[in-house]
C-alpha cells in the first residue's frame, strides 16, 4: 500500500498555500514529491532535475532562481517557483550554507494546484511583492460585519397559516412585535406586519375570522443566518423594506425577524459609540465609567481585519473628549485660563495609532511665559488633566512626557527656541529625547497658538544636517529578521517566539515616513495620512508609499488582533499566533521595510548609517 | 596493542568477506538503499509480534516518496499497550496483511540495496523469528544501522553514551533536522533514512567512500532471517 508519510503530510499543512488545499490534494502532491537531502557536493546533481518547486524543510541556502536577486533562505521559505509560473528554465545557482531537506514538488502537481486562484495568487503575489491584502479596501465599519445570528435576540414570534387573523394579532399584541413569520409545516411562506393589518384588515373590513395566510405577504425577501447585518442593510434598502425575516442556512426554518429598529439598535455597537457616551459626560465619575467601557466594546465588536483599521482612530479621538471634557471640568471649578494655551500630544496618540497600552503623552503650549498665578492655574490644569485620563484608563506617561512636567508647559517662543536647540545639535542622545514630539497634535485649546508653533518649526526641521542625523538614529533599530530571513525573537518575557511589532515594525515606518513627511514639510502626524499627502516630489514612489500603508495596516491589525484575543495591553505578538500565511507577509513585510529603511539612509544622509 | 590490531583486522575481513562483491565497493553516496522500520507490540524479541512495517527506498540523498510502503500486519495476539503507542487498534490489525507476503515484498531488496535501520538488532531478530517460522530463508540482508553509527561518534565525544542520546529524535536533533512525528513504522523508516543522509554527509562530505569503509564503526552487519522450519511457536 503506498501511502504518504505523515511528517511530509504534516510539513505541507503548515506550509502556505498548501495548508489551504483540500486534504486528499496534499496527499497526492506528497506521494509525486522526491525529499532530498541537500548538500554543498550533492546540489549540482540533485537541482538538475526537471522543473520543481523546492520547499525547504530544513537547512540553510543562499538562491539565485530568477533575475531577482540572490536570497537567503531557510525552512520554510521555497525557490523555483519563477520558473515555474514564466515557463522558463531560468539557472539554478544554490549555495549551500547548511545541508538540509528540501521537498521537491513536481511541476506537474504545481500546475494542477494552481488551477486553484489562490494557491497560484499566493505565488505571484509573493513574485511582485504585494501584500495580499485585499481587505485593506474593506469597508471599515465593525458592526455592519456581525453575523445575524448574533443580532437576533428575541425567539421568532411565529403562526401557522391557518391561524386565523384575530389569533394572529393577538400573538402579535402579546408578544410584542410589529411583524409575524407565517409558517407551513415549519416553512417560511409569508409575513404579516402592522401595516399589513391596517392595509388589508382594518381598510378592507376583512372578517378577522380568516386565516392569515390570506392577507400575508407571500413568498418575502428573506437572508439566511450566516451572512451580516451590512448584508440585511443592503437588503433591506434594496427592497424598500423594514422587516427581514432571517432563515436558517439551506432550509426555509424561519429562526428570526430583523426590523429597521433593531438595525438602529445595533448600531450601539459601534466602536463610535463609545465617543457619544463619553461626549455625555458630565462629571469626572461618568467620564471613567464610559472610558472603562471601551476595552470591553473594543473586544465585543472588533471582529474583522478592517476594524482594527480604525480602533487606533477612534481611541485616540476618545483619548481627545477625555482631555477636553477633563480641561472643562477643571475650568467649572478654577475658572477660565488666564491666557490662550493649547493642548498638545505627542506619539501615538497624536499619530491616531494608538492602542490598548499606549500611555499619555502631552504638554501645554502657553501663548506666553506665565507668571507666578499664571504658572500654578496650568499647573493645576495640567496636573487634574494626566491624572483624569489615568483615571479613564491611559496610563502615566513613565518617561514623564506630560503636561504636569513643568517642563513640558511652554511658551510658543520657548517651544520654538526649544526646537532650534534640536536642530543645531541633533546628538543621538538628543534625538532619543526629542523625537517623539516630531509627532504632534493640537487635542485642546487654542489651536491657532499650535499652528503658529509648526509653521515656525517646519523650516528649522527640514534643514539636512537635521534629516540625516535622524535618518542615521533611525537606523539603530532594524526588522527581526536574521540574514537567513529567519524571525530573531525577543529576549525574555513568557512567548519564546514574540516579537514586538511596535518596536521592530511599525515604529520603523512612522520613522520613515516621518522623515519624507519632515522634508517636505507635510505637518499632519499620522503615518497614514503623511503617506496619502506626500509630494510627488517627496521621493517616495506612490507604489512604495502604498505597499508602506498596507504593511503598516497589516502590521496593526496583528497587534490589534494580538491585544483583543490575548486580552494584553503589549505588542508582542507570538509568531504561533499567526497562520503560515501570516508568517509568510510578515517575512515579506519585514524585508519591505528594511529596503525602505536602506532608501530612507541612502537619501537623506548619503548612506552613512 | 599488535593483538588488538590483529583481532581487529581479523574481525574487519571476517566481515568484509561476507559482504557481497556487488554492495561492499559500491560508493556510499551511490548505493540504492531501503529503509524499514518495524512497529513491535513488545520490545521483548522472544514475544514482540510485528503490528506494521513500513519501507521506503532511497539512494544517493534522494528520495522518491512514490516509494513509500505501509503494511499492518495482520494479528490475532494481544495488542498490549501498542494502540496507546502506534494508534492500531484491534480492529485495523485484524484487516491487516499476513507478514509473509511482507517479508517476500522485502526479500526482492535483498542483495541489491543496503537496509537502513534505527536499532537494527531488534528489527531483524523479530523478522529472523517471524522468517524462521515461515520456513522462509533469506540469506545476506546487509544491513546499516543509524543507532550504531550514532553511538560510533558519540563514544568519540564522551566516556559514558549519555542516556537517550542516541534514539532517533536524539539524533536527528543533533544533526538538525526537523523534529518527525514518531511511532509510525512509515514515518521512523523516513526520518531514519533521511537521519543517515545527514550522517553520510558528515562522514563522508566529498563523496569518497564505499560501503565497506563503514565497517571499523561496527555499523554495517550482515543478518540471515529463517533457515529451518520449526513446528513449535508457529507464526501466522
Amino acid at each position: 500500500m503506498s501511502t504518504a508519510p505523515n511528517q511530509i503530510i504534516d510539513f505541507l499543512s503548515a506550509s502556505a498555500p498548501f495548508d489551504h488545499l483540500p486534504n486528499n490534494e496534499r496527499e497526492r502532491i506528497a506521494k509525486q514529491a522526491t525529499l532530498i537531502y541537500l548538500t554543498q557536493t550533492n546540489k549540482s546533481v540533485l537541482l538538475a532535475q526537471s522543473q520543481c518547486l523546492f520547499l525547504i524543510q530544513s537547512g540553510q541556502f543562499s538562491v539565485k532562481d530568477s533575475d531577482a536577486p540572490q536570497r537567503h533562505l531557510s525552512e520554510g521559505d521555497y525557490f523555483g517557483i519563477d520558473g515555474l509560473i514564466d515557463r522558463v528554465d531560468y539557472a539554478l545557482d544554490v549555495h549551500v550554507d547548511m545541508p538540509g531537506l528540501v521537498l521537491c514538488i513536481t511541476h506537474s502537481s504545481m500546475y494542477e494546484a494552481m488551477q486553484s486562484a489562490a494557491f497560484a495568487n499566493f505565488f505571484t503575489n509573493a513574485k511582485s511583492e504585494a501584500l495580499p491584502n485585499q481587505a485593506v479596501l474593506d469597508s471599515n465599519s465593525m458592526w455592519l460585519h456581525k453575523p445575524l445570528a448574533e443580532v437576533l435576540n428575541k425567539a421568532p414570534v411565529k403562526a401557522d397559516q391557518a391561524m386565523d387573523i384575530h389569533r394572529a394579532a393577538s400573538l402579535m399584541a402579546e408578544q410584542n412585535v410589529s411583524s409575524l413569520l407565517v409558517t407551513q409545516n415549519g416553512k417560511l411562506v409569508g409575513i404579516v406586519t402592522d401595516r399589513d393589518l391596517r392595509n388589508r384588515v382594518v381598510a378592507t373590513a376583512a372578517p378577522l375570522t380568516r386565516p392569515i395566510s390570506a392577507v400575508m405577504t407571500e413568498d418575502p425577501v428573506k437572508i439566511s443566518h450566516n451572512r451580516t447585518l451590512f448584508d440585511a442593510m443592503s437588503l433591506m434598502g434594496e427592497h424598500n423594506i423594514h422587516h427581514l425575516p432571517v432563515v436558517e442556512n439551506g432550509a426555509e426554518k424561519p429562526i428570526g425577524m430583523l426590523t429597521a429598529s433593531d438595525i438602529v439598535r445595533h448600531q450601539r455597537g459601534n466602536i463610535l459609540f463609545v465617543i457619544g457616551e463619553l461626549s455625555k459626560a458630565q462629571n469626572l465619575y461618568e467620564l471613567t465609567r464610559a472610558s472603562w467601557q471601551i476595552p470591553h466594546y473594543f473586544a465585543m465588536h472588533a471582529k474583522r481585519p478592517g476594524d482594527f483599521d480604525i480602533a487606533g482612530k477612534v481611541l485616540a479621538q476618545a483619548t481627545d473628549i477625555m482631555t477636553r471634557k477633563l480641561i472643562t471640568f477643571y475650568q467649572q471649578q478654577q475658572g477660565a485660563a488666564p491666557m490662550a494655551y493649547c493642548w498638545v500630544v505627542y506619539g501615538s496618540q497624536a499619530r491616531e495609532d494608538q492602542s490598548m497600552g499606549s500611555d499619555q503623552d502631552n504638554a501645554l503650549l502657553l501663548a506666553h511665559r506665565p507668571d507666578r498665578l499664571e504658572a500654578e492655574y496650568f499647573s493645576g490644569l495640567a496636573n487634574y488633566v494626566c491624572n483624569g485620563l489615568a483615571k479613564c484608563g491611559i496610563a502615566l506617561c513613565s518617561g514623564n512626557i506630560m503636561a504636569s512636567n513643568p517642563d513640558l508647559r511652554l511658551s510658543l517662543d520657548d517651544a520654538i527656541e526649544e526646537a532650534r536647540q534640536w536642530v543645531r545639535q541633533p546628538t543621538p542622545k538628543a534625538i532619543m529625547t526629542f523625537n517623539i514630539f516630531l509627532d504632534a497634535r493640537a487635542a485642546a485649546g487654542d489651536t491657532a497658538l499650535f499652528k503658529r508653533l509648526q509653521a515656525a518649526r517646519a523650516p528649522l526641521l527640514q534643514q539636512r544636517s537635521f534629516l540625516a542625523a535622524l535618518a542615521r538614529h533611525n537606523n539603530h533599530i532594524s526588522v527581526p529578521l536574521s540574514v537567513f530571513q529567519k524571525f530573531v525573537f525577543e529576549k525574555g518575557g513568557n512567548d519564546e517566539d514574540a516579537i514586538d511589532l511596535k518596536k521592530n515594525a511599525v515604529a520603523i515606518i512612522n520613522n520613515i515616513v516621518r522623515l519624507y513627511a519632515l522634508a517636505s514639510a507635510v505637518s499632519m502626524p499620522s503615518t497614514l495620512a503623511r503617506l496619502d499627502n506626500l509630494p510627488e516630489t517627496a521621493g517616495l514612489v506612490r507604489k512604495d508609499a502604498e505597499n508602506l500603508r498596507d504593511i503598516w495596516l497589516f502590521l496593526n491589525r496583528l497587534r490589534w488582533r494580538h491585544q483583543l484575543t490575548r486580552n494584553v495591553v503589549d505588542n508582542r505578538v507570538s509568531m504561533s499566533e499567526l497562520s503560515s500565511i501570516e508568517k509568510h507577509q510578515l517575512k515579506a513585510a519585514f524585508k519591505a521595510i528594511d529596503r525602505a529603511q536602506q532608501a530612507a539612509v541612502m537619501k537623506y544622509s548619503g548612506g552613512i548609517s | 596493542m599488535l593483538l588488538w590490531f590483529l583481532r581487529w583486522q581479523r574481525l574487519r575481513g571476517h566481515t568484509f568477506d561476507q559482504l557481497p562483491k556487488g554492495l561492499a565497493k559500491q560508493p556510499l553516496s551511490a548505493v540504492p538503499l531501503l529503509a524499514v522500520d518495524l512497529e513491535l507490540t513488545s520490545l521483548d524479541v522472544a514475544n514482540a509480534q510485528v503490528l506494521s512495517v513500513g519501507w521506503v527506498e532511497g539512494s544517493g540523498s534522494q528520495i522518491d516518496l512514490s516509494s513509500c510502503n505501509y503494511q499492518i500486519i495482520y494479528s490475532a495476539s494481544d495488542l498490549q499497550q501498542s494502540p496507546v503507542i502506534h494508534g492500531l487498534t484491534d480492529e485495523v490489525v485484524r484487516r491487516g496483511d499476513n507478514i509473509k507476503t511482507v517479508i517476500e515484498m522485502l526479500k526482492k531488496y535483498v542483495g541489491t540495496h543496503l537496509f537502513v535501520l534505527h536499532n537494527t538488532q531488534l528489527d531483524m531478530s523479530v523478522l529472523n523469528r517471524a522468517a524462521t517460522s515461515l520456513g522462509v530463508y533469506i540469506p545476506c540482508v546487509v544491513t546499516l544501522d543509524t543507532l550504531r553509527l550514532a553511538v560510533y561518534h558519540l563514544k568519540k565525544q564522551h566516556e559514558l553514551v549519555p542516556p537517550d542520546s542516541a534514539t532517533l529524535a536524539a539524533c536527528r536533533r543533533r544533526l538538525q533536522l526537523p523534529a518527525a512525528p514518531a511511532h509510525n513504522a512509515l514515518d521512523d523508516a523516513l526520518a531514519t533514512l533521511t537521519l543517515w543522509f545527514a550522517q553520510q554527509h558528515i562522514m563522508d562530505p566529498k563523496h569518497q567512500l564505499c560501503v565497506k569503509d563503514l565497517l571499523h564503526t561496527g555499523a554495517l552487519q550482515l543478518y540471515s532471517l529463517g533457515g529451518r522450519v520449526t513446528t513449535a511457536n508457529q507464526m501466522r
